[in-house]
């Protein structure tokens, strides 16, 4: 009889616990989750807009992946690069395969069965149809991790901000096409130029563009940092 | 007599002083002509119809003293026989549209909708940032407060805080009614009704015999893709059910004039 007593008190406890554990169950105990192929580079190359190039930036998304235990896969920055004489353009879109893109914190199903961090996809970043371009995609603050998991700090944080990510591209993921400068000289100056950016949490100068919000005053690290910047980078494994 | 004057000053500072605050955006700054509402009407998506949410925004909006205003709640109904389609679009006005900060949500119609692949791709400013109540409050959005219970009316109904970022819309992604057929206005807002036990938990689309309401994200943070006027169904039209996918049927007021 106590024995009895004893469960019915225990029963709505043992309950309570079970919930919360499911509920803090709903991130992965190993960060960045093995699905992970996006991120937020956790840390700049430090020199402004000069990156060394496409191949310099992708060894630095390929640097900070290795150091996280994701260094299996082929990293790309998302730039563009501009077409210069016996150079044409290279577009970011292009650059990245074709996805779709898992951050670096996977929760398990919701109770319909659903991801809530949906991973991202290609024709939904870059808005390729007007239905896509005007329902978004799932690449949202919470969304765009560093390879460490963690949050980078936007609009309303506690400063610095990094939101703004170097892209040199416009909204649909392509280069510019006309003769001023948006990628800090193909990502090798670090003084005259400018660079286009966007915004990872979707925060700033009137839109949400996650990859062409602005253009930046220069291509110091200096300059860089008075937008709201540090010079941080969007990376994507293209397998 | 010193005193009388200063009284007298003290009186006139504050007659000065309150018109401004009373108009809301920053003092002396843009009227606002855009808000969440702070609270639901409370009977799932049952509104009493366009008519009962239009009074839910004018009297939160006379509350905080912006009464003087035509306010619109974003909700479109769909077309029944002798009754044609509201959209959502066309109630609110031309813009531009301010939020409680004086922070311009759209400049008009097509920003705020995306009209354009170029005006779709950049959006428009509604964020969690400006998606303000017509108190100033940012709505909770997901994992703001890590409440366990945030799925649970019984619980959120007391507990302000909870996450409650589905905005009631009825409305396709450019502000538009939907099609006759499946329900996506809670029976153009008259329903607090949910599916049949045999057809809960398949989801959250619309069907026959499935009360649903479309609704979207003031934080662009749900659905997988943030939409802030339709990103996805609800699981019926009560309260209840509103509450279990993260709303508790609050909607966008706009002034149309």
């Amino acid at each position: 009889m106590k024995n009895i007593y004893l469960l019915v008190l225990i029963g709505p406890l043992l309950t309570a616990n079970t919930a919360v554990a499911q509920e803090s169950g709903k991130l992965p105990d190993r960060i960045p989750s093995s699905l992970m192929t996006f991120f937020v580079t956790s840390e700049p190359i430090g020199d402004g807009g000069s990156l060394g190039g496409l191949a310099g930036a992708d060894a630095h998304c390929q640097k900070l992946a290795t150091a996280v235990g994701a260094g299996g896969k082929m990293w790309r920055a998302y730039l563009s690069t501009q077409a210069r004489p016996g150079q044409p353009a290279v577009n970011a879109r292009d650059r990245i395969g074709t996805g779709p893109w898992f951050s670096a914190k996977e929760r398990v199903p919701d109770y319909l069965n659903r991801r809530l961090s949906r991973p991202i996809v290609q024709s939904e970043i870059h808005g390729d149809t007007l239905d896509e371009a005007r329902r978004g995609s799932n690449l949202t603050k919470e969304f765009a991790l560093t390879e460490k998991g963690d949050l980078v700090n936007g609009i309303g944080d506690p400063l610095p901000t990094r939101h703004d990510i170097l892209t040199g591209s416009r909204p649909d993921g392509r280069a510019f096409t006309d003769n001023a400068d948006h990628t800090c000289n193909n990502w090798t100056s670090n003084a005259a130029g400018s660079a286009q950016v966007g915004h990872s949490d979707r925060i700033g100068n009137g839109n949400q563009s996650w990859n062409s919000s602005h253009a930046t005053t220069g291509c110091s690290q200096r300059d860089l940092v008075s937008w709201g910047g540090v010079g941080l980078l969007y990376c994507f494994a293209v397998n | 007599m010193k005193t009388i004057l200063a009284l007298a000053s003290l009186a006139l500072l504050t007659a000065a002083v309150s018109p401004a605050f009373a108009q809301h955006g920053m003092p002396g700054g843009t009227p606002m002509t855009f808000f969440v509402t702070s609270e639901p009407i409370g009977d799932g998506g049952n509104l009493g119809g366009l008519a009962g949410a239009d009074a839910h925004c004018q009297k939160l909006a006379q509350a905080v003293g912006a009464g003087d205003r035509t306010w619109r709640a974003y909700l479109s109904t769909q077309a029944r026989a002798g009754q044609p389609a509201v959209n959502a679009r066309d109630r609110i006005g031309n813009g531009p549209w301010y939020n409680f900060d004086g922070v311009m949500i759209a400049r008009d119609r097509a920003h705020l909708h995306g009209d354009t692949l170029d005006l779709a791709r950049l959006g428009n400013n509604l964020t969690k940032r400006t998606g303000l109540t017509e108190k100033g409050q940012i709505v909770p959005g997901l994992n703001d407060y890590q409440v366990p219970r945030d799925s649970d009316w019984e619980y959120s109904k007391t507990t302000p805080y909870t996450n409650r970022h589905e905005m009631l819309t009825g409305s396709q992604l450019d502000g538009r009614a939907y099609p006759p057929g499946t329900d996506y206005t809670c029976s153009n807002w008259t329903s607090n009704s949910d599916p049949a036990p045999t057809q809960a938990q398949l989801g959250q689309e619309g069907g026959p015999n499935r009360p649903n309401a479309q609704i979207g994200f003031p934080d662009r943070n749900g659905g997988g893709n943030g939409s802030w006027n339709s990103s996805h169904g609800t699981t019926g039209c009560s309260q209840t059910a509103l509450n279990r996918t993260h709303g508790v049927g609050m909607f966008y007021c706009f002034a149309a004039n």
